[in-house]
């Protein structure tokens, strides 16, 4: 435990503004992981648990793309795409299959894509660490504010998350098809019988759930490097990120991958070794406080 | 006519059981067999142990690797640093299992279902950074280096293979049969009352939490057991050991081998081990073959192996029901 | 014996229970009627502690259990049958009563002996015959008939020897030969173990046939109480019934 770093980091405006600003995006990515999570279980009742095997097809789908391409614009939009079809792909073979059963059921066959895709990974690109380096376009020297940096990537990644949160949060709770799913989420039978394919609505929300992680794992790729497996403590974090917010709520999402985000930040200066300690003590206090997260829906 | 569970009935099959495994030897002399045998001991221990959580309490614990880790650690650290005796080591392993179990199991209980299950996890990856991270006890992620000692007791002298052998036998049925005894008694009828009905359970005038509680940490001073005999056997720990992977291996046991059935998860580790040792001789890529193995399972056979035998042999006596989950 | 004083229960904007008072005699046998949703089984939860209520006592025997969970209030001899019976399906009819008595008598915890406790089995017996169970008592409890897993939820209830026992409904969901074999066995079992016994019930044959007390709940209000006769000639009741059944009766 380093309190002095912690304090004197504190103490220092540029400190402050470089850790802000890098929980801020650790916050941002998780976020759209623990959205699409958070949209699967409201909605179809169910635990994605191979969700953060998307995020990593979603990064390694957008370094292959941009190193054939050269367009960073290309390889998150195709990283996206490429996962969201995946993800239908998985739904309608494999999950839908086990949606009325035990959630061990459930949880075995998302462990079992969880074992297959970590190995397909390391045959098609091998087992060592990837990296791919700051794309051409965000090649500019970063903002400084109060002496504290801010690359402009992070501006970017910052302000495409908030805009694809409002989309989301508009298309769910405005939209007809928000309308939809809504109801198919409360009684799937009744939305059925009034003509609406539920199916497809179940395939799409995982399709949506899917894309958002794929999304976020295509915009890590230029700030984290690739490894097999690297999705399994996303995954871990983004459980953690929904029980705070509450299962099932978008908003809570936001406020909850923030505040991981930041602690994670200004927790591994105070404490290098035990972040995830500081993590996990945190996700037990707000249990204690509010048993269903806090903006949960008792269910 | 109720079925009477008696004791000594099932001492005695124990006993007889415990004589096969020593003669088997004989049989088929050779490293390979016996290494098997005591790998699947350990698994064996601990897929039991999760499966007294999972399938007589309806607790889903995704977290369960926590004390086979703890328990690999905890052994090999005692007798690496403290230098204490084999059964003294057993015993304290077992006391460290209990209370952290008592602990953990106090947070995670009072979290309904989902959540119970996270929180559970969150605490396994808690100790896995733990081990990763306090390199100089640990090892962090090389694992504990220096060897366990095993130092004679009693007589019995760990180093020789054979002793060795019949040791994790006999700590494997010793512990198969407290645990059957456990669920064969008031405990585990009440215990799976509460699986079926917890708010009738409450209506009978018992605190469900508590009985939850005493599941939870007997469930983990076995699963602690089973990391211990692993440690043992490999004179190690490795943070694998705490890994979710093991979590999800002990599902994936008790699921193979039938959730009903108490020797499910035994049967379940048998298979688990005959295909991770075939696998790896053919291909680096045993994950992807356990994953397709898996699915196969998840989605074909779902009762299990043994589950699936049972019901074969239930529907040749009578015609074809409605199927009661859970009851064999 | 259960003496209930002003009790009040609001969820949300409901006012479920509105400072309802009631009295039940030691060893009466009473029924609840009243409209569909009117809070009748809302008034058993919050007298077994499902729910807590927000005004008002309780009082069993000399103790006001208002507040108590239910394990708490179970134990100090209140028992509860559910409308929709509370079982436990993968266990049979025996091991699931033997599991009841063993809560009853503080043994469900016991690591040290093998189920069935010699103790408790001859307490099962009897609880069984009681119900009438006796002949089904191997049969595994998912697979009885709809009105034996009722039964089987009323001796449930009966294991733990309550002081008062709470029927909800015990004979919904059956055809007209059934119910009446139900409740003759309840009155029977009333007759024996003269407990306090309250059960609601919307057949209004036999609540005349066997109550001794009527307590009419509408609204979370208690509308009427008073020997059936009584209560059938009640203005408020013949209007919150909108009059059909009793004036049907009255012209016969």
């Amino acid at each position: 435990m380093d309190f002095d770093a912690l304090l004197s980091c504190f103490g220092s405006a540029s400190c402050v503004v470089t850790q802000a600003t890098g929980g801020l995006i650790s916050g941002m990515l998780l976020f759209l992981v623990a959205a699409g999570l958070s949209l699967i279980f409201g909605t179809l009742k169910v635990t994605n648990f191979m969700h953060g095997s998307l995020y990593m097809l979603g990064a390694y789908f957008a370094y292959t793309l941009y190193n054939l391409s050269g367009n960073y614009a290309i390889a998150v939009l195709g990283a996206a795409l490429g996962v969201g079809a995946f993800a239908l792909v998985f739904e309608r073979l494999f999950m839908s299959r086990v949606y009325g059963s035990d959630v061990l059921l459930q949880l075995l066959v998302c462990y079992g894509f969880i074992l297959i895709l970590d190995d397909v990974v390391k045959i098609v690109w091998g087992a060592e660490f990837l990296a791919m380096g700051m794309p051409e376009t965000f090649q500019h020297p970063p903002v400084m504010i109060a002496g504290g940096v801010l690359p402009v990537f992070y501006l970017f990644l910052i302000g495409i998350t908030l805009v694809v949160a409002g989309a989301l949060g508009f298309l769910i709770t405005k939209t007809r098809i928000g309308k939809i799913v809504r109801a198919a989420a409360v009684n799937p039978t009744m939305t059925s019988a009034l003509g609406i394919n539920t199916a497809l609505v179940f395939g799409g929300v995982f399709a949506l759930g899917g894309m958002l992680a794929g999304l976020a794992g295509a915009l890590a790729v230029p700030v984290r490097s690739l490894v097999s497996g690297m999705g399994f403590s996303i995954l871990i974090e983004s459980f953690i990120v929904t029980v705070i917010g509450g299962m099932g709520s978008v908003a809570g999402a936001l406020v909850g991958a923030l505040l991981i985000g930041l602690v994670r930040s200004f927790g591994t200066i105070g404490f290098p070794l035990f972040t995830d300690g500081l993590m996990f003590l945190f996700m037990t206090i707000v249990l204690i406080v509010r048993p269903s997260g806090l903006f949960g829906k008792d269910r | 006519m109720m079925r009477t569970s008696s004791i000594t009935r099932d001492a005695l099959v124990a006993a007889g059981a415990l004589l096969i495994l020593a003669v088997l030897p004989l049989a088929f002399p050779g490293k390979a067999f016996s290494d098997f045998v005591i790998r699947m001991s350990a698994f064996a221990v601990f897929a039991t142990s999760l499966n007294l959580l999972v399938g007589y309490g309806g607790m889903v614990s995704f977290g369960h690797g926590l004390f086979y880790g703890l328990g690999a650690y905890s052994f090999a650290l005692l007798m690496q640093k403290a230098g204490t005796s084999i059964p003294m080591a057993f015993l304290l392993t077992v006391l460290i299992s209990a209370g952290v179990a008592t602990v953990v199991g106090a947070i995670c209980i009072r979290l309904k279902e989902i959540y119970f299950s996270f929180l559970t996890l969150a605490f396994q990856m808690l100790l896995y950074s733990l081990i990763i991270a306090w390199t100089p006890v640990t090892g962090g992620d090389q694992g504990l280096t220096g060897g366990v000692p095993r130092p004679e007791f009693l007589g019995i002298r760990l180093d020789d293979p054979h002793h060795l052998y019949l040791f994790c036998c006999a700590v494997l049925i010793a512990s198969l049969f407290i645990m059957y005894h456990f669920v064969q008694s008031p405990f585990g009828y009440t215990l799976r009352m509460i699986r079926d009905n917890p708010r009738r359970a409450g209506f009978l005038g018992i605190q469900v939490w508590r009985v939850r509680l005493l599941a939870f940490v007997v469930a983990g001073i076995f699963g602690s057991i089973g990391g211990l005999l692993m440690s043992l056997f490999v004179s190690s720990a490795y943070p694998d050991f705490a890994y979710w992977t093991i979590s999800g291996e002990g599902v994936f046991m008790i699921l193979m081998g039938g959730i009903g059935v108490f020797l499910g998860p035994l049967a379940g580790a048998v298979v688990l081990l005959l295909l991770a040792d075939i696998v790896t001789g053919l291909t680096e890529y045993f994950g992807l073959v356990l994953g397709i193995v898996i699915l196969f399972f998840a989605l074909g056979m779902r009762k299990g192996l043994l589950g699936f035998l049972f019901d074969f042999w239930k529907n040749r006596r009578a015609p074809a029901g409605n199927a009661i989950p859970g009851k064999h | 014996m259960l003496r209930i004083e002003n009790l009040r229960k609001a969820f949300g904007g409901v006012n479920a229970m509105n400072g309802v008072s009631l009295d039940f005699a030691q060893g009466s046998l009473t029924a609840i009627i009243g409209p569909n949703g009117a809070g009748k089984t809302t008034f058993f939860n919050l007298i077994t502690g499902a729910f807590r209520p927000d005004a008002g006592t309780i009082m069993l025997g000399d103790e006001n259990i208002a507040g108590m969970s239910p394990p708490e209030i179970v134990r100090r001899g209140m028992g509860r049958a559910f409308q929709i019976a509370s079982i436990y399906p993968t266990l049979t009819v025996r091991e699931s009563i033997l599991g009841a008595v063993n809560a009853h008598r503080g043994w469900h915890a016991r690591l040290g002996r093998r189920f069935p406790l010699a103790g408790a089995k001859a307490q099962a017996d009897e609880v069984m015959e009681l119900v009438r169970l006796t002949s089904r008592a191997d049969t595994v409890s998912g697979y009885l008939s709809h009105g034996d897993q009722k039964l089987l939820d009323i001796a449930l209830a009966l294991a733990l020897e309550p002081r008062v026992l709470l029927l909800d409904e015990p004979t919904a969901g059956m055809g007209p030969e059934e119910r009446w074999q139900m409740i003759e066995t309840v009155h029977a079992l009333w007759e024996r173990k003269h407990m306090t016994l309250i059960f609601i019930e919307h057949d209004m044959d036999i609540v005349f046939k066997y109550a001794q007390t009527v307590r009419v709940l509408s609204y979370g209000t208690v509308l009427a109480q008073g020997t059936p006769d009584e209560v059938r000639r009640h203005p408020k009741v013949i209007e919150a019934y909108l009059g059909t059944h009793f004036e049907e009766k009255e012209q016969a």
